[in-house]
């Protein structure tokens, strides 16, 4: 069985984000950037598969050349193989170029299981792996849990509101967006990472997909005209002064409000 | 003139006061036409309701097959209705359903996405959007062209509550499905119900380490006579169990009284508890989104303040 890792590295979530010079995007020179957190969850699933039988987990990441960083990271988690598409008409794709991107990828593999993190801490848009499933033409779930694997099929939990969940069998091939908290995330460890040094990573450009007429600034439906810090309504009241004194207003404040 | 259509969502029976949200939204987005779309089983009088509710001629699927939801019906039914509007644009609700459906319709129709927006205008022909980015640190200004499918966020913008004229139609699309639905199960009550307290003091990946919730939130809310509870990061990493979870995934929370330390304010955490009476924010980054929500806000280090406020009160309270 084949599983393929939709992976994507984004700025540190303790970063400092200072907006660039054309407005349009953060200052990503001299910041720290990490695997996207809920794609951590989809690489540790996929490596789950391979520990419990004979899955082959390729991870994909689309960006430029500081994700080989984050590509050596999953293959030192335990990931067999590595494609980076280190292409700028590839960084400057929508959300739906990205997932056409990512389409090809699994179409060329002929992946069985597709993971991906149910959305990326930068754009927060939860909006690619959906569409490399309709794509594909194969059925999909987001926000999942908890997975129970049979030979032709997946028991899947998604997260509903209040505390709730779906339960929802998918045949294979599939897709999953993974939730935060799905499992435990493992770390690379030493000779894991020195095994990484030797594992393959292709490098492919868009036009080696076969996409260089849909995929690209060019053909791009939908962009980001600006970015801002949030404009704040009614913004809370800052207390200042010593410790002693914040604390002394707090009280005031919690007796005011019939609590003490 | 173009057509907007919005996407119902059923809940417990009812139309969701979300969908009703997208409603006001297709009708201060320009001059459009307005078309609903409901899909369920045994559903022909929800449909009228939507029609007459502000969402103008609406297209019923009323089929036992869609008795739950199903990733792929839900597809093939916007998609139909999509088609048969002629919409320009799509709405759809940023919930569980919607995050799982609406990113197909635009990759099935081949055109622009926007997700969780919290305004949506008319911009000549086109559409014009705001969205929250980098985890509410950031918002971001985004246009589309051509048709479009989006999600709002539920909450964003008060619900319609005028009235339409405007009939139902019955749209029927094929209800064969590669994915089947099992059940949904509700969360068991662990006895950690937070919806009951009067005052709450959650902490979030500001605390830093597991040990330090029993040794420094837990106290404070101990000494205010409240409970304790947690934001999303802190359940994840597995130092606190689910039910102490505040936020849209968690526990939806409105004590008189809301202690926020080392919680930055993620949207799914501030939609947990934004109607709490009285919060307090307490956290070293002065741009952290949770001090928009809150009534007051400390800019500190929550270890300097929060063992000294749970001083205080227990001094306070003799």
């Amino acid at each position: 069985m084949k599983v393929m890792v939709c992976l994507k590295q984004v700025p540190h979530q303790d970063a400092r984000l200072d907006v660039n010079a054309d407005g349009t995007w953060i200052q990503e020179d001299n910041i720290k950037f990490e695997i996207n957190s809920y794609d951590t969850y989809a690489v540790e699933e996929a490596l789950r598969l391979k520990d419990a039988g004979d899955a082959e987990v390729v991870v994909v990441s689309i960006g430029p050349d500081r994700v080989t960083q984050a590509l050596r990271t999953a293959l030192g988690m335990g990931a067999d193989r590595a494609i980076h598409v280190n292409d700028p008409v590839a960084f400057e794709a929508d959300a739906l170029g990205t997932a056409k991107i990512l389409a090809a990828i699994a179409k060329e593999e002929g992946a069985d299981v597709i993971l991906a993190g149910l959305m990326s801490d930068d754009g927060n848009a939860a909006s690619v792996p959906p569409m490399v499933a309709e794509l594909l033409d194969m059925p999909s779930a987001t926000g999942v849990l908890a997975t129970d694997y049979g030979d032709a099929s997946i028991k899947v939990e998604r997260e509903l509101e209040g505390g709730a969940v779906e339960i929802v069998e998918l045949p294979k091939p599939c897709l999953m967006a993974i939730q935060t908290g799905a499992n435990q995330v493992r770390y690379a460890s030493l000779k894991g990472i020195m095994q990484a040094k030797k594992k393959p990573v292709d490098v492919k450009t868009v036009a080696d997909l076969g996409l260089a007429d849909s995929v690209g600034a060019a053909f791009n439906k939908t962009s980001i005209d600006k970015i801002h810090v949030p404009v704040k309504g009614d913004t809370a009241e800052i207390l200042e002064g010593s410790t002693d004194e914040i604390v002394s207003q707090l009280v005031t404040k919690v007796k005011e409000l019939g609590l003490l | 003139m173009g057509t907007i259509l919005v996407v119902a969502e059923i809940q417990k029976g009812a139309i969701r006061e979300a969908s009703y949200e997208l409603v006001a939204a297709a009708r201060g987005a320009g001059d459009h036409e307005v078309n609903g779309l409901v899909i369920g089983s045994g559903v022909g009088d929800l449909g009228s309701e939507f029609a007459s509710k502000g969402a103008g001629k609406t297209y019923v699927i009323d089929d036992t097959a869609a008795a739950n939801y199903n990733v792929e019906i839900w597809t093939k039914a916007i998609k139909a209705a999509a088609e048969a509007s002629g919409a320009d644009l799509v709405l759809i609700s940023n919930t569980p359903t919607g995050w799982d459906v609406a990113p197909r319709i635009s990759a099935g129709l081949d055109c622009a996405f926007v997700s969780d927006a919290f305004k949506v205008e008319a911009k000549g022909s086109d559409f014009a959007f705001s969205r929250r980015v980098f985890n509410g640190k950031l918002d971001a200004e985004i246009s589309t062209t051509g048709k479009t499918v989006a999600t709002l966020q539920p909450g964003a913008m008060p619900a319609y509550e005028g009235s339409s004229d405007g009939g139902t139609e019955a749209l029927s699309v094929d209800t064969s499905t590669r994915a089947k639905f099992i059940e949904i199960k509700i969360a068991e009550s662990t006895g950690v119900d937070l919806t009951k307290a009067d005052i709450i003091v959650s902490g979030g990946r500001g605390v830093g380490a597991p040990e330090k919730f029993p040794e420094v939130i837990q106290p404070l809310a101990d000494a205010l006579g409240g409970a304790m509870g947690a934001s999303r990061p802190v359940v994840d990493a597995g130092w606190l169990d689910h039910p102490y979870q505040v936020g849209s995934s968690g526990q939806v929370v409105a004590p008189k009284l809301y202690i926020a330390a080392g919680i930055s304010g993620a949207i799914q955490h501030l939609v947990g508890m934004k109607a709490s009476n009285f919060i307090v924010a307490i956290n070293k980054d002065p741009d952290a989104p949770i001090f928009e929500v809150a009534n007051v806000g400390i800019v500190a280090d929550l270890f300097d303040i929060v063992p000294a406020l749970t001083d205080a009160i227990k001094a306070a309270k003799g």
